[in-house]
């Protein structure tokens, strides 16, 4: 194998938690509210199930082929040129995603914090870090990420504790105003959140306990959804029908924030743990990216890769988008459309389980002759 | 070799660490804290900011007016442009130093600009990445830059007699983030505290004063349409919950004097009901009070006759909030009492046939009070007459 190194399925856990949350935390509220308005906190719940799918279609096709990540057991699926083929729409995929994930981290530093700093200094220092620790491996992320949960959870509680003072109940009333469906629409644009948790057949075959996989990605799945509907109960107590005015509510939420008068401008925070969290993010998608890469040309090293490869996501992340019209406008089209995470974290992982299954029918049947 | 890597290392951490880009010196800066917005007679914007300069010499001979209070300076200067953004940058031309706006905490309209919507003014300040959410807003009567100019006797700045005054509650206290909150509701009016300077004392400078506020300005679809006194907006209050501070003075019946009642605790609930075609609203509203003035010769600690002073509360208030309702909801159909949200909230399907007239069904809702005035104490002392 690639890899030599092995992490816990509760590390594996943790990874995932903060490669979906780390955005999610920010955008999401405002995302769903266009639909769902005061009951943004109902769709983390319906898109839930699909989270919780995307784990399992994965766990299946580990089950079948223990040892390979998906770009292996495709071609062990389809034959090496579909499997190849498949291998290498997934890789597109996953790059222009996690570019589009760096731009988003540009974009929101530059700004929100730093309107003087070019962006691809933002951009490439985060690449570089993220480098380091892509190209020490899968141990070294799943490491990282367990040391960055207590610090990520703990302070999003204290900026939900301090908000406190701020919420108003009848901000969220009245509940499913317009029945169940706005709820469910708003959950449409969580998939794209959701179905990044397809990217855990990356990480299967590299469990020290793979029997707990499943288990421990359906606690991930769960801890993204008790979280999201976390924030969004509290951006909504906060800003009721303003939300949709912030395109980061949780930021503002946190700007907001004024205990006694000396406690305010807080906004750092919510900036300390969510570049805590991208970067997590970032690293497990890199990651998954030069994995997949390497076991694409059937190289024996994937550490080769990781410099050129963080070359060409920043190269893709500053040349992506000219300003935040284009950068919606691709949301619109590519993330909610084409729903991209949603044809590599489940589509194709569907596509190749449902063949794997048909073949192996073929197989038992012909055996059952054999045996006649 | 390992060695060298570790010096590489620190090398760029010394670099990449430090943050110069954005670094902002406070030397560097002007904490602007108020910011005034005038329209001025030949359509244009003025937008006057109030600095407080963090030290002594640093606006010397700036061509702005500078005043030496308590040691402190203030510093006011004036930007116009046909946009906010055109008047901070003619603004920008005039200050050697960066603004800093994110300690700005009072945003005060002029009436003019009021009238023509503020709306789209507000998008400028939302936009900006710096502007508090709770900074306070109001509209003033004259110009917003004379306010600012103001030069109180006993504050710092004159912003920071606006946002005392906003923080004691007394008339209307709305933030940036209230205001926003407003124009997105269901029924498009919001409230404005108004403010005005007090005539200066005898012998003062013309400057020499505090603003204060006086009376509400309402809006409607982000444009002023109107402005109500202290006793209405105190009505108001009354309907929005906020009431904390209020004196009441009766005369009961068959007595020879006023009794005068301080508020202690006010909440009001607005429960809405659809009857056929007809909306209704009751607002139940319970409130104790102290005595704080007994001009009678009563004895206040009869139960008999604190039975009648409750009773005479109650009516008082009903009063004043009949008043409100004849101006705000009869005359300038202003739905700023939030009748609208709360027919909302309890009755969401019928409200959607009802939202689209809101408007016109605003007036004709049939509004009953169901008061519960408690009087709690009646004082330390007791004169005896």
């Amino acid at each position: 194998m690639i890899e030599k190194g092995k992490i816990s399925a509760s590390q594996m856990s943790v990874m995932m938690y903060h490669a979906i949350i780390a955005t999610g935390i920010l955008f999401i509220p405002k995302t769903v509210f266009d639909a769902a308005q005061q009951d943004i906190w109902i769709s983390p719940l319906w898109a839930f199930p699909l989270g919780l799918l995307s784990v399992y279609i994965a766990y299946k096709l580990h089950k079948l082929y223990p040892d390979d990540t998906i770009m292996q057991y495709s071609e062990h699926i389809l034959g090496v040129f579909f499997g190849k083929v498949i291998g290498f729409i997934l890789l597109l995929l996953l790059y222009t995603s996690i570019s589009v994930m760096v731009w988003q981290y540009g974009e929101f530093v530059v700004s929100e914090f730093l309107p003087h700093t070019p962006k691809y200094v933002v951009i490439g220092m985060m690449i570089l870090l993220c480098a380091f620790a892509v190209h020490g491996g899968l141990e070294v992320i799943g490491r990282l990420s367990e040391m960055v949960f207590p610090v990520f959870f703990l302070l999003f509680l204290v900026i939900v504790v301090l908000l406190l003072p701020d919420i108003e109940i009848k901000r969220m009333l009245p509940v499913m105003e317009n029945g169940i469906m706005p709820s469910v629409k708003g959950s449409l644009a969580l998939y794209t959140w959701f179905a990044q948790f397809g990217i855990i057949y990356f990480f299967f075959p590299y469990l020290t306990n793979r029997e707990k996989g499943m288990k421990w990605g359906g606690i991930s799945v769960l801890a993204v959804t008790i979280t999201l509907v976390l924030t969004n109960i509290i951006v909504i107590l906060v800003f009721g029908r303003v939300t949709g005015n912030f395109t980061a509510p949780l930021m503002s939420a946190a700007r907001y924030i004024s205990i006694a008068e000396f406690l305010s401008h807080l906004e750092a925070i919510v900036m300390a743990i969510w570049i805590a969290g991208t970067f997590i993010k970032i690293c497990v998608f890199y990651y998954a990216l030069v994995l997949g890469t390497a076991q694409w040309f059937n190289l024996s090293n994937y550490r080769s890769l990781v410099l050129p490869t963080g070359f060409l996501i920043g190269v893709f992340a500053i040349q992506a988008f000219l300003n935040s019209a284009e950068a919606s406008e691709h949301f619109h089209e590519v993330s909610h459309g084409l729903t991209d995470t949603l044809v590599y974290g489940l589509i194709i992982p569907m596509f190749l389980l449902s063949i794997a299954y048909i073949r192996k029918m073929k197989i038992f049947k012909q055996k059952g002759r054999e045996k006649k | 070799m390992k060695r060298l890597k570790i010096i590489w290392l620190i090398g760029i951490s010394l670099f990449l660490l430090t943050g110069c880009w954005d670094r902002r010196e406070t030397n560097d800066l002007w904490v602007v804290t108020g910011v005034g917005l005038d329209q001025t007679e030949d359509g244009e914007i003025e937008v006057t900011v109030e600095i407080h300069s963090p030290n002594s010499d640093g606006g010397e001979g700036m061509g702005g007016e500078s005043s030496q209070v308590g040691g402190n300076k203030m510093i006011h200067q004036t930007g116009k442009g046909i946009s906010i953004p055109k008047a901070i940058e003619d603004l920008d031309t005039q200050l050697p130093r960066e603004i800093l706006w994110s300690h700005t905490k009072a945003i005060v309209i002029n009436k003019a600009l009021a009238e023509t919507g503020i709306r789209e003014e507000l998008d400028f300040l939302i936009r900006h990445p710096e502007p508090r959410l709770r900074s306070y807003v109001f509209i003033s009567e004259g110009s917003a830059k004379d306010i600012m100019a103001l030069l109180p006797p006993l504050e710092r700045s004159s912003s920071e007699v606006l946002i005392e005054l906003a923080k004691s509650e007394v008339l209307m206290k709305v933030t940036l983030f209230d205001l926003m909150e407003m124009l997105k509701g269901e029924s498009d009016a919001a409230i404005l505290p108004m403010v005005d300077k007090l005539p200066p004392e005898e012998g003062e400078q013309p400057l020499e004063t505090n603003a204060y506020i006086n009376q509400s300005a309402i809006l409607k679809n982000g444009k002023m349409v109107g402005s109500i006194d202290d006793r209405l907006t105190r009505g108001v209050l009354w309907f929005r919950d906020e009431i904390k501070e209020a004196t009441v003075t009766v005369q009961p019946e068959n007595a020879d004097g006023l009794i005068s009642m301080n508020l202690i605790k006010g909440t009001t609930k607005l429960i809405p009901e659809i009857d056929g075609n007809q909306l209704k609203m009751t607002v139940q509203i319970e409130t104790i009070d102290d005595v704080i003035q007994n001009k009678t010769n009563w004895d206040l600690n009869e139960i008999e006759k604190q039975r009648i002073l409750e009773k005479e509360l109650a009516e008082a208030i009903e009063t004043r909030l009949t008043d409100t309702l004849e101006i705000v909801q009869k005359e300038m159909k202003a739905d700023i009492i939030e009748f609208g949200e709360e027919f909302r909230r309890k009755h969401p399907e019928q409200w959607k046939g009802i939202k689209k007239d809101w408007e016109e069904r605003f007036p004709s809702v049939e509004v009953t009070f169901d008061i519960e005035a408690k009087i709690l104490r009646t004082g330390q002392g007791n004169v005896p007459w």
